[in-house]
């Protein structure tokens, strides 16, 4: 309950107290980025997943793909694109949507516990953008708990949110369509991508947020702490 | 990584030079990118961006500004901005994001890796665009729209056989023996080993059995000596274009001094697109006005031929002139059989793109009548009717009369030396902007029949003149950089000054009409009596008007833009259009537009060296 009010680097080290030997408490043991830091000196880590449903109680991670941008550059180098191992059938229905069947799962996915572990030691000290973060989010602590029965927090930038703030902040009247990745990329002249494709999705995550800092305006002078989705 | 998930992959695979690339390299090269944003308005490049890096447009639209703040162009989706990593003719002082634009960038020191490893990568960023453009050159006359290529096959490649000849002092008969048991029809005539002469299967019938010669005569009676000859290594094309120029059906091949062969109009018809020579052979051949016309229907399709077969520009330009030259020479003849033997010499001569050897498919006439100055006034009757046949008769082949009557029948334009000589002296010595108009047409004259001298004395005159002349020469340059090229593509459209799209291209008025303009004033400053554009500037180069350099980029762009109007034109013959001078940029890959900018920027750059060697800008 408290939670909401304490500031993340609080709350990461209230639960580093309270988390068991492993690798949350490994990725809870290093610093959050200092909120005060200004926003183009912070690493970030923009990622997407494409799971088997959108419930986070029943449905799984198929594929995570993720790129990293600083210093208002998105650099290709970091790319990486991974299956993971099906726990499950793969619903047709996602199926259809992201082109993951159970042959590519089976043949090239990876244990979501070796990827969870890699994925805590790459992040620490780094902050996650995604859009709709929420998911992301869930989909993390969710695998993190199933694993070592802990889920850690994770500080996030949400393109959807700077964008939904963005419209508040100009009084403008917009529709749940138009927060929608695709287009919010069109108002910012940026390129059609394939859809559903995690690293794709990831890359256009990350030029979108750099369309948004441009808008802005000033990068240079902007703090962490203004893009950070609050209190969860 | 699965970088093939990324279409930034796709997108580099369709644009040069990275079309180029392997799969396997372009894969490797893709974890090298940065990715940026600029907001519209933005300063281009980034300014905290890296200065070491190629800039490559994904989407949106830059500006660039030389130091005066002057637009020198624009880049859009799949546009480099390569200054930073190779030196280059011109450079960018600043610029700006037109559009929102994402922009992908790659290191330096990457691209020059890759030069070392690829040939084509090497050449896209060639940092003089003459060189650039002299690669492009060889490119385009190598690859052809059709299957064989006469440029790149020499002629003795295709001559038939071993050489068949004959000692001179053998017997007519003898040597029909011997082309009836070699089943040839014609023979190399030589003495004491070396070439003397040729006889043909026309020979025996004109020479021989007409004449009512004894077979039992040497070969030396008969043959047609004080031939010439072809070296074997030039290309089937020059062959063709002598052949077609001189109306020569045989022609002795010699290479290395030794006799190779006979190179016949057969062996070329092999090579198809003889149009030229069998077009000229059969306006010689007409015996009235009625055949000439007949033959003149062939005329939109030499053009289509000539490309066909591998022709630049400058080898089209001058098999479609001589065709010109024969129909109006024929012409001549004719009205003379008409009209009697002239009363005086005179000259018969032609201006403009006639004169320069530079015609493409249906040009209209320039003409003019230079006569002694010996004529009597009543003498002109003869002349008027002379000019009168000869215009007319053009006309209906298709050289539709001069809509600015510069012509013949204009007695104007039908003068004594001495009046011409006149005209002249007034035009470089009071320059006005009727005898600018005219200049591209009367300071290209060639003289297509007659008597020589009357043009040459004027000629010498005139540049005599002109070179000690600064202010006409100002005003002539004034009046050429009314054209100037376009700064360049931007996406769909062309480039031009003011920042303003045109959606064609005017090949003729912004890339070949300002090189023509050029050579024209540097033959006039330096005396070069040449007449030919490319003449013209190869002979202008490493005068004071001209470096070598300046001359070579020169030659290379006319021939460049030249050879990109020609197969425009010969497309829309062949898809039964009217041939015009636009190309709709669309149409141009996107290596041509390249090359075109290469060409611009030339062109653009000897502009200006001329406009402030003559300071043309007060003038103009």
């Amino acid at each position: 309950m408290f939670g909401r009010f304490l500031s993340a680097e609080k709350r990461r080290q209230q639960l580093l107290g309270k988390a068991p030997e492993g690798p949350v408490r490994d990725y809870l043991a290093h610093p959050f980025p200092d909120d005060r830091q200004g926003i183009l000196d912070t690493v970030i880590v923009s990622m997407d997943f494409e799971t088997t449903g959108l419930d986070t109680q029943k449905d799984d991670i198929l594929s995570i793909g993720y790129v990293e941008l600083q210093h208002g550059a998105i650099r290709l180098a970091g790319a990486t694109h991974i299956y993971l191992e099906a726990q499950q059938a793969i619903p047709e229905a996602s199926a259809v949507i992201h082109r993951i069947t159970d042959d590519m799962a089976a043949d090239a996915g990876k244990p979501l516990s070796a990827i969870m572990t890699e994925m805590l030691d790459y992040l620490k000290g780094k902050v996650i953008l995604a859009h709709h973060a929420d998911i992301e989010r869930t989909f993390l602590q969710k695998a993190c708990k199933e694993l070592w029965g802990f889920a850690p927090i994770f500080p996030m930038i949400d393109t959807l949110e700077l964008a939904r703030q963005w419209f508040d902040r100009r009084n403008m009247h917009f529709s749940p369509h138009e927060l929608r990745l695709f287009n919010l990329r069109d108002r910012y002249g940026l390129p059609r991508y394939p859809a559903h494709n995690a690293l794709t999705d990831a890359l256009s995550t990350a030029e979108l947020f750099l369309a948004q800092m441009d808008y802005i305006g000033d990068a240079h002078k902007l703090r962490l702490k203004q893009f950070l989705v609050r209190g969860k | 990584m699965e970088v093939e998930l990324l279409e930034i992959r796709d997108f580099l695979a369709e644009h040069p030079p990275f079309d180029h690339l392997s799969e396997e390299t372009l894969n490797k090269l893709i974890p090298e990118i940065t990715i940026r944003y600029l907001r519209r308005g933005r300063d281009f490049p980034p300014a905290d961006g890296d200065l070491s890096a190629l800039y490559i447009v994904r989407q949106g639209a830059i500006s660039l500004y030389d130091k005066r703040k002057k637009l020198i162009g624009k880049l859009s989706e799949g546009d480099l901005h390569s200054q930073h990593c190779i030196v280059t003719d011109s450079k960018a002082h600043q610029g700006e994001a037109m559009e929102d634009t994402l922009l992908y960038s790659l290191p330096c020191s990457l691209i020059e890796n890759l030069r070392q490893e690829s040939a084509e990568f090497h050449n896209f960023f060639e940092n003089r665009d003459g060189k650039r453009l002299k690669q492009a050159l060889s490119r385009i006359s190598g690859d052809t729209l059709g299957t064989s290529t006469m440029m790149s096959t020499k002629v003795s490649d295709i001559i038939e056989r071993r050489p068949v000849c004959i000692e001179q002092e053998h017997t007519i008969r003898e040597a029909a023996v011997k082309m009836t048991e070699e089943r040839v029809s014609s023979l190399l005539v030589t003495s004491e080993g070396s070439l003397s002469g040729i006889l043909t299967d026309k020979d025996f019938r004109t020479r021989c059995v007409a004449a009512g010669l004894d077979g039992g005569q040497p070969v030396s009676d008969i043959m047609s000596s004080s031939i010439s000859h072809i070296d074997g290594n030039v290309s089937a094309f020059d062959a063709l274009m002598t052949m077609t120029q001189a109306g020569f059906h045989h022609l002795p091949v010699i290479e290395d001094g030794d006799l190779k062969g006979m190179l016949t109009v057969s062996d070329l018809v092999r090579q198809e697109s003889t149009s030229a020579v069998y077009l000229a052979g059969r306006v010689r051949k007409a015996r009235n006005l009625d055949e000439l016309i007949e033959a003149s229907r062939k005329l939109p399709e030499l053009q289509l031929c000539l490309v066909n077969a591998g022709g630049t520009a400058q080898h089209v330009g001058n098999a479609v002139t001589a065709v010109t030259d024969a129909f109006t020479l024929r012409l001549l003849q004719l009205a003379e059989e008409r009209l009697g033997p002239p009363p005086v010499p005179y000259a018969w001569v032609a201006g403009g793109s006639q004169a320069r050897m530079e015609q493409s498919s249906h040009s209209d006439q320039d003409n003019g009548l230079i006569i002694s100055n010996d004529m009597k006034p009543e003498d002109d009757e003869y002349f008027e009717a002379l000019a009168r046949y000869v215009c007319d008769g053009l006309n209906a082949c298709g050289y539709i009369y001069c809509p600015g009557n510069v012509m013949a029948t204009n007695p104007e334009w039908r003068q004594t030396q001495k009046v011409w000589e006149g005209y002249f002296n007034k035009w470089i010595k009071t320059p006005e902007p009727m005898a600018l108009m005219l200049s591209s047409v009367f300071f290209d004259l060639r003289m297509v029949y007659g008597e020589a001298e009357l043009l040459e004395s004027i000629r010498k005159k005139m540049l005599k003149q002109t070179q000690e002349n600064g202010i006409f020469l100002a005003f002539m340059t004034g009046n050429a950089l009314k054209h100037r090229p376009p700064l360049g593509f931007f996406r769909d459209f062309v480039l031009v000054h003011d920042g303003e799209h045109n959606n064609t291209l005017d090949l003729k008025h912004t890339g070949i009409v300002p090189i023509i303009d050029l050579a024209r004033i540097y033959s006039l400053a330096e005396g070069i009596p040449q007449i030919r554009t490319i003449d013209r500037l190869v002979h202008a180069g490493e005068t004071p008007s001209l470096s070598s350099e300046g001359s070579a980029n020169l030659l290379d762009a006319f021939e460049f833009i030249g050879t990109l109007r020609i197969r425009h034109q010969a497309t829309q013959i062949r898809n039964g259009e009217k041939a015009d001078n636009f190309m709709p940029p669309e149409n141009l890959s996107k290596l041509e537009r390249e090359h075109l900018k290469d060409a611009f920027r030339v062109i653009s750059t000897m502009q200006e060296t001329l406009g402030s060697r003559y300071q043309a800008g007060r003038l103009a």
